[in-house]
């Protein structure tokens, strides 16, 4: 079976992308919808802040809940790590995904600021990759042991680790 | 009588509000180039609210017209919507792109 394809969905996903492409053009890199309707934005690092208040401030896009923060760890690319916020929108409920990207050194603005809900997201992408998270309230490790060294989810951290235990 | 939701007091007098804050928006809206987007957009949905909250005394038919939850919530948008052009006048969304990312970047699968 195949999911049935929502063209309305798609249309509206896609006017929405090339909306929200129109008013930021200094930060959006890409904008992307995926087959099964998902509103992806590429941005320029510097740039997060400026489109999270955006998406979460806007009338046209209440952006209020922050649902997901992660990292995505591409070894090949220049700019290793890729950081993905995934957002809600309890008012027009929809969802879009805001991408960016930085390499091991770079520290890369909080999202704390603008979503409280990043916090403890932020600390577990640093300990576990090691993006650094400038303006951060709090920033360390929270899933690692104490004297934990190495950041484990990074593609060249061996499975069983490098400790015997 | 309340507004059913957590935190949020009844609000007296809301198109009074509503009148301040989205007169302060377009005033906020001045500053900014008269062809960036975000003006032209923000500025076309505030003056259509503007005109429902003038034309529409009743508070009821209010919110039924905006269809935007309750009025209350309206009222914390466009303090949201004015935060949001303040910090866009500093920022400047509307110059072109500041950098392109390395060619490879967005590939998938890589």
């Amino acid at each position: 079976t195949v999911r049935p394809k929502n063209e309305v969905q798609q249309k509206q996903l896609c006017d929405f992308g090339e909306y929200v492409a129109e008013i930021l053009p200094k930060y959006i890199q890409q904008v992307q919808v995926t087959c099964f309707n998902e509103l992806e934005l590429l941005i320029h690092p510097d740039g997060i802040i400026p489109v999270l208040t955006f998406l979460r401030d806007h009338t046209n896009a209440q952006f209020k809940s922050l649902a997901d923060l992660t990292a995505v760890d591409v070894p090949s690319r220049q700019y290793r790590f890729e950081i993905v916020y995934n957002l809600l929108s309890l008012r027009f409920n929809s969802r879009i995904r805001v991408k960016t990207y930085t390499d091991e050194l770079t520290p890369v603005d909080s999202a704390v600021p603008v979503h409280k809900a990043a916090n403890w997201y932020e600390r577990e992408v640093w300990d576990m990759y090691g993006v650094f998270f400038a303006n951060h309230p709090d920033l360390r490790r929270i899933l690692t042991d104490y004297g934990f060294e190495g950041h484990p989810f990074r593609k060249d951290f061996p499975l069983s680790g490098y400790v015997e235990v | 009588q309340t507004t059913g939701l957590v935190g949020l007091a009844v609000a007296e007098n809301p198109h009074e509000r509503l009148r301040i804050l989205y007169t302060k928006i377009l005033g906020v809206l001045q500053n900014i180039p008269k062809d960036a987007a975000y003006r032209k957009y923000t500025e076309q949905i505030v003056n259509e609210r503007f005109d429902l909250v003038k034309k529409e005394t009743d508070v009821q038919k209010l919110q039924d017209k905006l269809n935007c939850g309750q009025i209350e919530e309206v009222i914390v948008q466009a303090e949201n919507e004015l935060s949001l052009a303040r910090k866009m006048v500093q920022w400047k969304p509307w110059e072109p792109l500041l950098e392109e990312p390395p060619s490879d970047q967005w590939r998938w699968p890589i």
